[in-house]
């Protein structure tokens, strides 16, 4: 209780106060902007609390943290291009939405889903650190593969129409993970000896190829609306919170659900938001009785997503704060800002530095009400870009993705990536192959043949990826899951055969 | 638009409807070109060494998910067939038609790939700040007025976002052969 109190005195000062708004307004502005990830803005941050005390230098980061999982909403919704990795699968329901001529419907129901995804996750960070953490590294490489199995199950919702098409991106990303430098032996695999191809396809540069790139030439195909200086969104700035609250509190269960498996996910070391909100849509969707509405603008698909992204913030601190094994790359700079300040992370750090800890834990809770404040009051103002024609937003975002890819690595090589996957990207959505897939493929590839090696590496016995209990649960979810999605295909061509769509 | 997300692509009906085989054609040719694609690589992949403690070795899960991909292509090229002997000829001049729809997409492509080659050599600020006039330009901005807006935007995300990157993030982008 008295490492609480001292952590709160610590905390609620002007000064922590108002870098932490700031770090949000930072966080919230850096994701909306494609190209930019959390990762980025926590990196460009770290330097800038070097020289503030501990927790206000700690508290600033986890405020762009918790900002950047809900400004990513903003592109998503407002041009169909995920701000951060975190938030693709809410441009499946968000930007439909927006489009259709509600984009304030759309970023109301995203803020509402992300605050309670994050106060939600902080609740179970506070609670359930050490149980979760333990479960967590609990996982060998037996576990890690089967839970990518079961993870990639969310490819069945991903598909669309064609199954094959869908399976076909799916395995493009897995391949296109392949390329560079092997996990494993280090040796080049595809690289056909180039400077190009040495380093691989980094992830947020397929990201922003894939999406950015495609979706802004698609914006321009209709030359007639681009001569009329038509806005990418029919103008309609209204923006009702109260009823975006409404909305989001009468689903509860996906809510809570969403939310929670976001804490999973983010508790689970190298996996994150990335996968977490695409698992969340997932469930959503299977769970959903107007399933076949998702992709057109289902809100109940914008929660999901927004909710589960945003509860990996608290999630992958549980490992982090409980036994100082960092649960993303996020996760791995804030270690890096309290090494900077002297405090060893690790399973002592909650015994030697209760007053800090708990600070942090009262810090997100802080960031998830200041970024809730700083949305509802700057949202009108981020619906003010559908009202920008398209000859001035298509080349600023276009540059803007030059800039992120190139920021990343520092490579210009990143860059000619970029202008190869967003050309491939757009032939792929010319031919109407879904491209969610891909990207998915591209995150999981690398966890999935690195675990997959290594378990075998350890033991060349493949039934132990049955016999390990917590491997077999999660491969016994991934059976349930496919035939789940099998049923639900079958249901939907039986239900196509007796009611055929009216011409 | 076809577009990420799982269900929007109904435009594939609609378009596969009215462009006779070229559809299917297009499909055939694209996953053809795929799978001869990745059969040279999965016999490239063979050539990648294995490992005396380690049972797969770099090349097996390349191998394995290249052969699925050979496989698949395959497939949707033999669906595509099918589509294509079932469907009449295309009303000449379809492809002109389409290309002229998407001049502008084309257009912005093409504006796109010089100004990112552009970057080594002339330096992030110039190649951003020209292709924001070219590209606003090309996209309407033909008034006075539009120009002047487009000058502003050119500067402010060309030279203001290098002057950001260097003076506060202390990030370099590239300079060019006059920096």
């Amino acid at each position: 209780m008295d490492a609480l109190f001292s952590g709160m005195e610590q905390l609620f000062t002007l000064g922590t106060m108002l870098t932490m708004l700031l770090g949000v307004v930072a966080g919230v502005i850096a994701s909306a902007i494609p190209g930019f990830t959390i990762t980025m803005a926590i990196v460009l941050t770290l330097p800038l609390t070097f020289t503030l005390p501990p927790l206000q230098g700690i508290a600033t980061m986890l405020a762009v943290y918790v900002g950047g999982y809900t400004g990513g909403l903003i592109s998503a919704a407002l041009l169909g291009i995920p701000g951060t990795p975190s938030s693709v699968a809410t441009t499946f329901d968000a930007f439909p939405m927006a489009r259709a001529g509600q984009p304030g419907r759309a970023l109301s129901l995203g803020v509402w889903a992300s605050f309670f995804g994050a106060l939600i996750s902080t609740v179970v960070l506070i609670i359930a650190a050490p149980p979760l953490a333990m479960i967590a590294v609990k996982l060998g490489a037996w576990e890690y593969f089967s839970l990518i199995i079961f993870a990639m199950t969310v490819v069945a919702s991903l598909v669309g129409k064609s199954i094959l098409k869908g399976l076909l991106t799916g395995l493009l990303g897995l391949f296109i993970a392949t390329v560079g430098t092997d996990p494993m032996m280090g040796v080049p695999r595809f690289t056909f000896d180039t400077d190009l191809l040495a380093n691989g396809f980094p992830f947020l540069v397929v990201l922003i190829g894939i999406f950015a790139v495609s979706q802004l030439l698609q914006e321009v195909e209709d030359a007639e609306a681009v001569k009329h200086g038509k806005a990418l969104i029919p103008a309609n700035v209204s923006f009702r919170p109260l009823e975006g609250l409404r909305e989001v509190l009468i689903h509860p269960v996906n809510l809570v659900r969403s939310s929670l498996v976001g804490v999973f996910i983010g508790a689970v070391p190298g996996a994150g938001g990335s996968i977490a909100n695409l698992l969340a849509y997932d469930q959503a969707k299977r769970a959903s009785k107007t399933s076949e509405t998702f992709g057109t603008g289902n809100p109940e698909g914008v929660v999901a997503s927004e909710s589960g992204n945003s509860a990996t913030s608290g999630g992958g601190l549980i490992p982090m704060i409980a036994l100082g094994i960092p649960g993303s790359a996020v996760d791995a700079v804030l270690m890096a800002s309290l090494m900077v300040h002297g405090i060893g992370v690790g399973p002592r750090l909650i015994l030697d530095h209760g007053d800090l800890v708990y600070g942090m834990f009262m810090a997100m809770l802080v960031a998830a009400f200041m970024v809730l404040a700083v949305c509802l009051v700057s949202m009108r103002l981020f619906l003010r870009v559908t009202d920008v024609p398209r000859s001035v937003i298509v080349p600023v975002v276009l540059v803007c993705c030059v800039v992120g890819a190139f920021a990343l690595n520092n490579r210009v090589t990143d860059i000619y990536l970029l202008l190869g996957i967003g050309i491939f990207g757009y032939v792929l959505s010319k031919l109407d192959y879904p491209l969610a897939p891909l990207v998915l493929g591209v995150i999981l590839g690398p966890i999935a043949e690195t675990n997959l090696r290594r378990a075998l590496m350890s033991d060349e016995n493949w039934t132990l990826f049955f016999t390990r209990p917590i491997s077999l649960g999660l491969l016994i979810f991934a059976a349930i899951s496919i035939l789940l999605a099998i049923r639900h295909h079958r249901r939907q061509k039986a239900s196509k055969a007796i009611y055929p769509p009216s011409p | 638009m076809s577009s990420p997300s799982p269900d929007r692509s109904s435009s594939e009906e609609r378009f596969t409807e009215s462009s006779g085989r070229s559809a299917p054609l297009a499909h055939m040719i694209f996953n053809a070109a795929m799978a001869v694609l990745f059969a040279a690589l999965f016999l490239r992949a063979g050539e990648l060494p294995s490992s005396m403690w380690e049972p797969l070795g770099a090349s097996s899960f390349p191998r394995l998910v290249l052969a699925l991909l050979i496989l698949i292509n395959l497939a949707i090229v033999a669906k595509e067939w099918r589509a294509f002997a079932a469907r009449s000829a295309a009303e000449r001049g379809l492809v002109g038609r389409w290309a002229w729809r998407h001049r502008l997409a084309f257009g912005v492509l093409g504006l796109f790939a010089l100004f990112i080659f552009a970057v080594p050599w002339l330096g992030f600020a110039w190649a951003a700040l020209v292709f924001l006039m070219l590209g606003q330009w090309l996209l309407g901005a033909r008034s006075l007025k539009g120009l002047i807006i487009a000058l502003a935007v050119a500067l402010v995300f060309s030279f203001g976002v290098e002057t950001l990157f260097r003076e506060v993030f202390v990030i370099s982008l590239p300079r060019g052969l006059f920096g």
